[in-house]
């Protein structure tokens, strides 16, 4: 029975674990994409540089915060200072959550700046360099991450503590449900985002740009907050990810699982809509979870691995979508604020 | 400090530059018509890739997986034609046709999976690890894949030319490219030119894709692993000219061995982890620089 118990929640956490990060990708792409109209094919570049960042730095910083010296280098004698700093920290509660906000918070940085950075020379192009040049910055982090050992040690990468140790037999339950708490609130404040002026605008410059510069809006300053806060959000992605792996590691951040599955999940669900995004995720997600779980079922039945036939009946929905259903499964419903609404109506009483 | 660069070095630029010449071509010629950078050439180079293993593990020589994979890759991107046409009747954005190609990327990369396990279980074979630089031949000290690539780069240009500029269908096909709808109107069936360049386009892939085990070391992730380079090649020399994929497929191709072999005997091997950069460095370059890549310029200059 504790074994069934055991296996169910070790599915719940590794779903929870994966959807959360799934959520605030498709939710940043969302923002970018549906509500700004910018052809985000990078995705992967302030996510893995924000993870990048975080595995530099969390070593270095817990060291900082609980007072510890030592001799060791954090990034390539890096099991050696976790085992330093992961003992203390799961006895100090308040300051493990303490660095897992702090990283977040370095994340959320780090992945705006690299935003701005990998669409400014591009910004002017058209839409299909633009989408290539995007494609290329992805490959270039990735590059750099393998070659540049001093940033988080190469192929093997580096360690990034526990900051979740203190809840013992629970860590990765407290851990996911952390995770997903924070794609929660990104989600809650992408829903906002929409209804404000701000997303508003937003949408008005990606339905007719000239109509929206004609009534004084800047096209370049929408476009640019639109990218801020979308890789502001990859990043936060990127540095959960890194914390449920408890490393960092170059093959972790593919281009195929951080900017094309987003992608993928988004047209399911629909553009420029959040629940679409919400629904793009957990449909793949759990698809995802069901097929890794499940695939040794087949082993001996197949001739070869049974998570291929993930990729092809990834592909043959997404185009099936693509032809049948091209707007996503919950198309985007124009929104009218609530005054708006209340003075369409009363006018419309008082008429009759 | 002295710079090296040995004949062996330009003869692996040649070969690189000639392969990568043959998956650019498809790429521009696919944007010329259709508008729309096709993500799934990554699966047509692969497709070829297994086109010459398939060839080897039945006994012959790889080689002769060049026409194979020229009709796999061709067949395979009749496929995707079909599957796009739908969108394009529809006059779906580019958005949704870049997905389109995207996610019959993604399932093809499942299919070439499956093909590799069955290869790897049924044949015993090493169907991640395919290379067949030991078995090539040799003419004069020279491999058999620098004249065997060069001269399928030649031929393709040959026969691309001769098609294009010679015949009706070269025509028709052009007609399609400068303005489909007019072409339309004087009664050209336009679906039938897109078909004919998407198998053109695949086509070649398949068969630079039969070349490259030839080459280097392959696996399934080949062909996706070089699709960034390969739009790089095609950007740098002008998506908007045929001429414009050699063009900048060969000053990619060069620039990457030599700078790298130079930079190499300089710093040090750790040099050759960088690799990736130097084609995205210089098509971001360019693109910031001359957005329209180099072709124009050199036709400008010709007056053509």
């Amino acid at each position: 029975m504790e074994q069934i118990f055991g296996q169910i929640l070790l599915f719940i956490t590794s779903f929870l674990a994966v959807y959360s990060v799934y959520l605030i990708l498709t939710v940043s792409l969302n923002i970018q994409r549906g509500f700004a109209g910018i052809p985000q094919f990078g995705l992967v570049f302030p996510a893995a540089g924000a993870a990048y960042a975080v595995g530099n730095v969390s070593s270095r910083l817990a060291l900082w915060i609980l007072g510890i010296k030592t001799e060791l280098d954090p990034i390539y004698e890096s099991s050696g200072v976790i085992a330093l700093i992961n003992p203390i920290l799961s006895s100090q509660p308040f300051l493990s959550i303490a660095l897992f906000i702090l990283c977040l918070i370095i994340g959320a940085i780090i992945g705006a700046v690299l935003g701005i950075i990998q669409v400014a020379p591009a910004i002017r192009l058209r839409i299909d360099y633009l989408a290539i040049t995007l494609l290329a910055f992805g490959e270039i982090i990735n590059v750099i991450a393998r070659a540049y050992r001093p940033l988080i040690g190469g192929e093997y990468g580096v360690q990034v503590p526990s900051v979740f140790g203190w809840a013992g037999k629970n860590t990765i339950v407290a851990m996911t449900t952390a995770m997903f708490i924070v794609s929660l609130i990104v989600y809650a404040y992408a829903e906002y985002l929409g209804r404000t002026p701000m997303g508003r605008t937003m949408k008005a410059i990606r339905d007719n740009e000239v109509a929206a510069a004609a009534l004084g809006k800047s096209l370049v300053k929408y476009r640019a907050i639109a990218i801020v806060i979308g890789s502001a959000f990859c990043g936060v992605a990127g540095v959960l990810w890194a914390f449920f792996n408890g490393s960092v590691m170059p093959g972790q951040f593919v281009r195929f699982n951080w900017t094309f599955l987003p992608w993928l999940m988004i047209l399911l669900g629909g553009l420029g809509n959040n629940k679409g995004a919400l629904v793009g995720a957990t449909t793949f997600v759990a698809l995802d979870r069901f097929i890794t779980y499940y695939k040794h079922e087949f082993v001996g039945f197949l001739p070869f691995d049974v998570i291929w036939l993930y990729q092809i009946l990834l592909g043959a929905i997404t185009a099936l979508i693509l032809i049948y259903r091209p707007q996503g499964v919950l198309p985007e419903r124009p929104y009218i604020p609530k005054d708006i609404r209340e003075r369409v109506k009363s006018s419309l009483t008082s008429a009759s | 400090m002295q710079v090296a660069i040995s004949v062996g070095t330009l003869i692996q630029a040649l070969v690189w530059s000639s392969i990568l010449s043959l998956t650019a071509i498809g790429i521009t010629l696919l944007y010329r018509t259709t508008r729309v950078p096709n993500f799934a050439h990554a699966s047509f180079v692969t497709t070829g890739i297994y086109a010459s293993t398939i060839a080897w593990v039945f006994g012959f020589h790889p080689y002769l997986g060049i026409p194979l994979g020229f009709i796999l890759g061709g067949s395979e991107a009749v496929l995707l034609f079909y599957m796009l046409e739908p969108l394009r009747r529809r006059k779906a954005s580019i958005f949704l046709l870049m997905i389109a190609t995207l996610s019959f990327d993604i399932l093809m990369y499942g299919v070439l999976n499956v093909l590799a396990d069955i290869l790897q279980f049924e044949f015993k074979i090493l169907s991640r690890n395919i290379y067949f630089a030991p078995i090539d031949f040799n003419i004069g000290g020279l491999q058999g894949v620098v004249l065997i690539s060069f001269a399928a780069l030649l031929v393709t240009m040959i026969a691309l030319q001769l098609l294009l500029y010679r015949t009706n269908l070269g025509v028709a096909l052009r007609a399609c490219m400068e303005n489909p709808s007019l072409a339309q109107t004087l009664g050209v069936n336009v679906s039938r030119m897109l078909l004919i360049s998407w198998f053109i386009a695949g086509a070649t892939a398949g068969v630079a894709g039969a070349l490259l085990p030839f080459y280097q070391m392959c696996n399934v992730y080949t062909g996706t692993y070089y699709l960034a380079e390969m739009f790089c090649a095609s950007i740098v020399g002008g998506l908007d000219h045929l001429i414009g994929a050699p063009i900048g497929s060969f000053l990619l191709g060069f620039a990457k061995i030599l700078l790298l072999s130079s930079l190499a005997s300089v710093i040090g091997p750790d040099v050759i982890n960088y690799m990736l950069i130097i084609p995205l460095g210089i098509m971001v370059i360019t693109l910031a620089a001359l957005p329209t890549g180099l072709a124009p310029l050199i036709m400008r200059r010709r007056g053509v």
